[in-house]
Formats: C-alpha cells, structure tokens, sequence
C-alpha cells in the first residue's frame, strides 16, 4: 500500500483536534459525565475520506485516549469496547460520504456512528458490571441509563456542530484530490 | 473552558523505570491485568501490593500523583463498594437496621472489587506518568508491527499519533487565541442550552479547523519535500533498543505475575 502522505497529515491533525475538543467540556452533568465535541472531527473526516480511513482514524483516537488518560481501563475487555472499538464505529458515518450535499444524510452518518458507540459503550457497561456488581443485578440497565446520560446529549450536540461545519467549511474540503484548480488561474 | 489542560499524564524523573524500553512496561501492563482477574483471593492481592510498590519506589513517583489519578474513580469504586455491602449475600450478619443488611461476603466482595480497581488504575497509570506519549507511540508500533500483517498499518498509526502529539499544543493555542478574540467581538460561549451552545461553538469551530486542515497541507508538503514515503525502510534517529535489564524486568515480572494468577 502506497502511502498517501496528504490522508496521513490530515487524519494527524484530526486526532490533534479531537483531543483538544475532548477537554472541551461544552456541558457538565450533574454527576459527573460531560458532554463534549471529540467525534465531530472523527466524523468531519469519515465523511471526507470514506468509511475505511474514518475507522483508522476512530480507533487510532481510542488508542491514544488510552495512552493519554490511561487510567480508565478495568477490564480488558471493557478497555478494547470503550476506547478502540467506541471509536472505530464512528467511522462508519463516512458510509455516506457521497451524500453530504443532503442534509438527512449527514444527519444519519452522525446517528450511525454515535449510535454503534453508543451500543460499544453500552456493552462494556455491562462487562464491567459483570465483573465487578453482585450477581443478580440487572447490568443492562445500570449501563444503559449511566450511558445514555452523556451519549444522547452528545450525539445530539454532534449532529448540530457537524451540520454547521458542513455549512461553514467550503465545499471543496469534501472534493479529495482537488479537482478544482483555483490556485492556477 | 480551555484553560489550564495538561494533555497526557507524564512525568520526567531519572529513575529505573523510565529507563526501561516502552514495550516492556506494555507488555508488564498486560500481565498485570490478566494477573489481577485470575486472583480471587486476599493473599494473592498481598503480593500484587508489593508488587506496585516496588514498582513505585524504582519510578521515584510521589503517591500523591497516583493518589490523584484515582481520584476520578472515587464514584464508581464506592458504587461497586456499596452495592456489594447492600447487596451480596451470605456468612454471618455484620450490621442490620430496617431492610438494610450487611453480610460477611458482601463485606469482603465489596472490599475485593474495590481494591481491584485502585489496584487496576494505580498501575496503569504508573504506565503513562514514567512514559512520555511519544515513547508509548513508538513503543506501540514496535508492538504492532506483527498486525500489519493483517492489515493493521502500525506505521500510519503511529505516524498520525506523532503528528497529533506535535500538534495539539500548537491548536491548543490557536484555539484559546480565537476564543479571546471571539469573546472580545462579544461571544458567548459559557451560557444557554444545548443548542445555543451548539451554535455559540461556531464561531470558534470554523476558523479553527480552517487554520488545521491549512496546516496539514503544510504538513505534507513538507513531509513530501523530505522524501516521505511510509513505514518501508524508514531509518530512526532514537531507534528502541533493548537491553539486558529489559529482558532481565520482563522476564521476573512475567514470572513473578503468573505464578502468583496461578497460584493465590
């Protein structure tokens, strides 16, 4: 595989971005969550460059949240769900990157993703509970109602900040390879 | 909102355990944890204590900065704690008012889960404060290089990671930059509902990412210029290097790790 060095570059800054927004704290829950913009430039990418390298560039973010907060990993198997694969998910917004002149397209790519991270977050509630609630609890529910505190804030949040972008950024951003040549005229 | 963030964890010490080649401490890491889910038994968390400890003292870390990366957990550890007082049953009761009831078990299962977690948290986190992010990037791609084999670019990975690292304090700053000019036009970005806050992010979204994507076209012609061309034959000015007392930690941790799973 030939490496295309412009895709690397970018993707680079997009996961400099997306941590920076991770410590963007746009809304804080009363216990603690926080809701914050982090998939958006995932998202923007995914959309730009195709599904493929919007998984890459999702799970190499959840791989660098490891590195960068270490601390939050109890399980391996919660560890792998919440972070790599969390993150991996998102990058299949990008299924829709020939549609994102249609609004209900973009809103869907965003859905898509935030959701299957949304489930990644869920399953690994549920491993951690397994591993460390008493048997009997029900994890499905702990899970589903802790996650759902800051996941639906945010993907709603994301929805809104990418069609905004999408509207704000040129149109070009979304053309690979330049076509246009408007440096030459 | 953006103020006073410091990104990664680590901190520079000459000490045994900075010393070390990242992949080593990875791969500790990982024993460590399959270690602490085969342990059901006080005894065996005995020798995991002396194990961290020694560890801590080699890193000439203070506790209080392990201390403190524990502190976020406070919830969840007393949640497990509690809900395994309340909840587990079994042996002899210890305390009882009304409906509440506390159990033998449930005292020592709620003690077992949350020393597993502070025990979890406090070693990893010794990971990441010796560790600097780049030599955790190198040492990660080292690791993964056998994955490339089915299709996991190693090198890409850690080449936009790299980039990242490099780049985020550079954003950083340019992000705080536009806040405080944005704020100065009259910006708001601290007040209202989602939404609202959505919107009020705008004006700081857009020449931020302008200025980014701007950059890494810079970036690649930079890179091209240099004679960029991926992973292949790539030489490195700090290559990693291991050396005996790589091999000799790797190879006592490993021992040390699994025979105490195995055994307690």
């Amino acid at each position: 595989m030939k490496t295309n060095i412009k895709k690397i570059s970018e993707l680079g800054i997009a996961l400099a971005l997306a941590v920076i927004l991770s410590y963007l704290r746009v809304y804080q829950m009363p216990q603690g969550g926080s809701v914050s913009l982090e998939m958006v430039p995932i998202f923007l990418l995914a959309l730009r460059w195709g599904w493929k390298d919007g998984i890459f560039l999702g799970f190499t973010y959840g791989v660098m949240q490891i590195l960068l907060k270490g601390n939050n990993v109890y399980h391996l198997l919660q560890g792998i769900l919440d972070y790599p694969v969390a993150f991996a998910v998102l990058g299949l917004a990008g299924l829709f990157n020939t549609k994102i002149k249609n609004k209900f397209f973009v809103v869907l790519a965003v859905l898509l993703g935030g959701g299957l991270r949304f489930i990644a977050h869920i399953l690994s509630g549920v491993v951690f509970f397994g591993a460390y609630a008493p048997e009997g609890s029900n994890p499905w529910m702990y899970s589903i109602s802790y996650n759902s505190t800051y996941m639906i804030p945010e993907i709603i949040i994301s929805i809104l900040v990418t069609l905004f972008l999408l509207k704000g950024l040129s149109e070009d951003f979304f053309v690979v390879e330049g076509v246009k040549a408007v440096d030459n005229e | 909102m953006l103020d006073d963030i410091i990104i990664g964890q680590y901190i520079e010490r000459d000490s045994f355990i900075h010393s070390l080649d990242p992949r080593i401490k990875i791969l500790v890491i990982i024993f460590f944890i399959i270690t602490i889910f085969l342990i059901n038994a006080f005894t065996g968390y005995l020798f995991l204590a002396f194990f961290i400890l020694v560890t801590v003292l080699l890193s000439k870390i203070k506790v209080k900065y392990i201390i403190k990366s524990i502190r976020p957990l406070i919830f969840i550890i007393s949640f497990t704690l509690i809900v395994h007082l309340f909840m587990t049953r079994g042996g002899q009761i210890i305390w009882e008012w009304r409906f509440l009831k506390i159990e033998e078990e449930g005292l020592r299962m709620g003690l077992f889960m949350s020393l597993r977690l502070i025990f979890l948290v406090s070693y990893t986190s010794l990971l990441t404060l010796t560790t600097s992010p780049l030599a955790l990037t190198d040492g990660l791609e080292s690791l993964l290089k056998p994955f490339e084999k089915i299709g996991l670019p190693a090198h890409e990975l850690a080449m936009m990671m790299s980039i990242a690292l490099r780049f985020i304090p550079t954003l950083l700053e340019e992000a705080q930059k536009i806040m405080k000019a944005q704020k100065a036009r009259g910006a708001d970005f601290e007040s209202g509902n989602l939404i609202n806050k959505a919107k009020s992010l705008i004006p700081l979204l857009v020449p931020l990412f302008v200025n980014a994507f701007r950059r890494a076209d810079d970036l690649a012609l930079a890179m091209e210029a240099r004679c960029y061309r991926g992973g292949e034959g790539r030489s490195r000015m700090n290559a990693l290097l291991l050396v005996n007392k790589d091999y000799i930690v790797l190879a006592l941790s490993f021992v040390y790790l699994i025979s105490v799973g195995i055994f307690l």
